[in-house]
């Protein structure tokens, strides 16, 4: 381990996988390492016994749930949108060899006591339950709106400069109801909260716009897919990226201790007596605490069940978002739901998960409305942990810190932070929409 | 869902860093060899087609990508290997006591369904080395090991002039094969996400 290198990665969760691949395939000598025995971090997914030994102690889990190596119990449940910047990441890196895929069954919002399938086309709007006859033709229309509408062409923005008027405004134009233009910024834009309504339009509408691109993009009926196995092989596959272009990977490293010189910049990390030096530093906020700022806490529950989320037309695999009004919230709860038939669990078992940014500090009472909605379970976890990002300077320290994974069930919030990293890191731009060029052009 | 006919086989290659465990890949496949030694850059896993009874398989054989140096392979290098390919250097004592680790690492990690009777394969590589002068584990002494591992294959090779890599291999296909055919795997259908040579070669078609 005494050696030098250009970058150091502490940590193995799924964002500094993703750097530690991009870092290694431009060239850079990187070192990676982690305290654990896995990878994935607090992004891994776990077997049943890693499962009881962190929510239970030191018990073994009842035999009747079947074989341990069977469950892949994701830490951050996620999905992928199939247009997202995740996808795009790894079809730029060619990861997508190390793994499969299938598609998420269903997209789901709780509106009006109910939970709905989310529409987000003209098409499925004028099927769909979640709206009167009148409304659906208004949300049609908007629907129409949204899809036509390219930045670069004046003809679709039907008068309005969407980074002027708000979103509000523009649902107003519509004539929208409250139920409708909640599904919408929830469900469809993915917004956590409330606060877009009083926001330039632009945003919400482009990411509208992913939701229906990424629907379109398997012909699923979800605009998202998830890994076999889970969401703990992305982190494998982007380090198996770094080895194969160099990378070194030192698991089962405890005590990863940051050096820094006089001036307060980073000059290696000592682990086990042997200090490797480097340039930078790359990690999770557990890595370097005193460098990172509490932002919030998320509230999760997990849960082990026999049988699919009721109400959601026996999906194996599902979403189910509650926008904050539905439940009289500062942000949305999300449910989460996988099973066999994405090996993550063994035949007939299902893994379902609940989180939202915590407003109390009683997880269970908290999360009630999402684990209602499970129905009964096998077996039901409940934890918060702490999110953090970073206030260091890193032209100062040369530390690049991520932040925390966030409650929501998709990633482009995280690949925003990877990509926003990589350019703090690098001085580039990470240019991903090359390969959408040509995914288009094999679409023509 | 029903379970799929295998046509890709998943070969692992495992054993201490500096065996020839990518020479011996790039031999097979390639009939290459490099004597410029670095812990592996650049290897990834290599197909090659393989013929039995006129059915055609794709045999996937992975390298560890230098990760195994720190003893770094995570769970998903081990998920779904039909065959474990076990190298030592005959040169090199510690390479061959450190063969019970990585067996025992493969059956933790993969956790086969009938880990009695998984297919290993043994290969002791490098023996062109110095014309076999500094040999130090002998022929008798691999061949009792294998023994006490339930009588696996062995095969002496150097990955460097070319000896025995093919009947190695050959060998590792066939218990690959039949390992494969007997596990009923759960296959669920998977969507093409799709690669960037994919992408560039059917834009390119346009």
């Amino acid at each position: 381990m005494d050696e030098e290198y250009e970058v150091i990665v502490l940590g193995t969760g799924l964002k500094e996988c993703i750097l530690s691949g991009l870092l290694s395939v431009d060239g850079v000598k990187v070192l990676h390492m982690d305290r654990n025995d896995y990878y994935g971090g607090e992004s891994t997914s776990l077997n049943l016994n890693q499962l009881w030994k962190k929510f239970r102690g030191e018990e073994k889990a009842p035999e009747h749930l079947g074989a341990s190596r069977d469950y892949n119990v994701d830490m951050m449940p996620k999905f992928m949108m199939g247009n997202g910047k995740l996808v795009r990441t790894l079809i730029h890196t060619d990861v997508t060899k190390y793994l499969s895929f299938k598609a998420v069954d269903g997209s789901y919002v709780f509106v009006k006591g109910k939970v709905q399938k989310v529409p987000a086309t003209p098409m499925e709007a004028l099927k769909s339950s979640l709206m009167g006859i009148f409304e659906k033709r208004r949300a049609g229309k908007f629907f129409s709106f949204v899809q036509e509408y390219d930045e670069k062409d004046p003809k679709t923005h039907d008068g309005m400069d969407l980074t002027r008027v708000t979103t509000k405004e523009l649902i107003a134009k519509y004539g929208l109801d409250g139920n409708t233009i909640d599904f919408i910024g929830h469900a469809v834009a993915l917004h956590t909260n409330d606060q877009h309504l009083d926001q330039p339009a632009f945003d919400t509408v482009m990411r509208m716009k992913l939701y229906a691109e990424s629907l379109a993009r398997f012909q699923g009926t979800s605009p998202y897919i998830y890994p076999l196995y889970g969401l703990g092989e992305l982190p494998q596959a982007f380090a198996r990226l770094s080895a194969v272009y160099g990378g070194t990977y030192m698991l089962n490293k405890p005590e990863c201790k940051v050096e820094f010189d006089e001036g307060g910049k980073v000059i290696g990390v000592t682990s086990e007596g042997e200090t490797a030096k480097c340039k930078k530093i790359v990690c999770d906020p557990s890595y370097l605490p005193n460098k990172v700022r509490k932002i919030g806490r998320v509230a999760r529950a997990i849960a082990i069940m026999s049988h699919p989320i009721p109400n959601t037309n026996d999906s194996h695999s599902v979403q189910v978002i509650i926008p904050q009004k539905q439940l009289a919230r500062k942000s949305d709860m999300y449910v989460f739901c996988c099973s066999y038939s994405h090996n993550v669990a063994p035949k007939g078992k299902f893994i379902a998960f609940v989180s939202t940014d915590a407003e109390t500090d009683n997880p269970q009472t908290e999360l009630k409305p999402g684990t209602d909605l499970l129905g009964p379970v096998d077996e039901i976890f409940f934890d918060m942990y702490d999110r953090y990002e970073p206030v260091n300077e890193p032209e100062l320290d040369n530390c690049f810190i991520s932040t925390s994974y966030d409650a929501t069930t998709h990633f482009e919030t995280t690949v925003a932070d990877v990509l926003n990293m990589y350019t703090l890191i690098t001085g580039k731009q990470l240019d991903l929409s090359v390969d959408l060029s040509a995914a288009s052009a094999a679409e023509e | 869902m029903p379970s799929r006919r295998r046509t890709l086989l998943k070969v692992i290659i495992l054993g201490d860093s500096g065996v020839g465990k990518t020479s011996l890949m790039n031999q097979y496949v390639n009939k290459k060899f490099s004597n410029q030694y670095k812990a592996t850059i650049g290897a990834d896993f290599l197909t090659k087609e393989v013929q039995f009874e006129d059915r055609l398989f794709t045999l996937q054989i992975w390298d560890t990508a230098g990760q195994e140096r720190f003893q770094s392979l995570g769970v998903a290098f081990y998920r779904g290997a039909d065959c474990c390919v076990l190298v030592y250097d005959v040169n090199s004592m510690k390479s061959f006591e450190n063969l019970n680790n990585w067996r025992e690492e493969f059956l933790i990690q993969a956790s086969p369904s009938d880990p009695e009777n998984f297919p290993f394969v043994l290969i002791g590589n490098k023996v062109d080395v110095d014309d076999g002068n500094s040999r130090v584990v002998s022929e008798k002494k691999a061949k009792a090991w294998c023994a006490s591992k339930g009588n696996i294959p062995y095969f002496e090779t150097s990955a460097k002039v070319g000896t025995n890599v093919e009947e190695a291999f050959q060998c590792i296909a066939k218990d690959a094969l039949k390992s494969g055919e007997e596990e009923e795997l759960y296959l669920p259908d998977t969507i093409d996400v799709g690669t960037s040579n994919q992408q560039r070669s059917t834009g390119c078609e346009c």
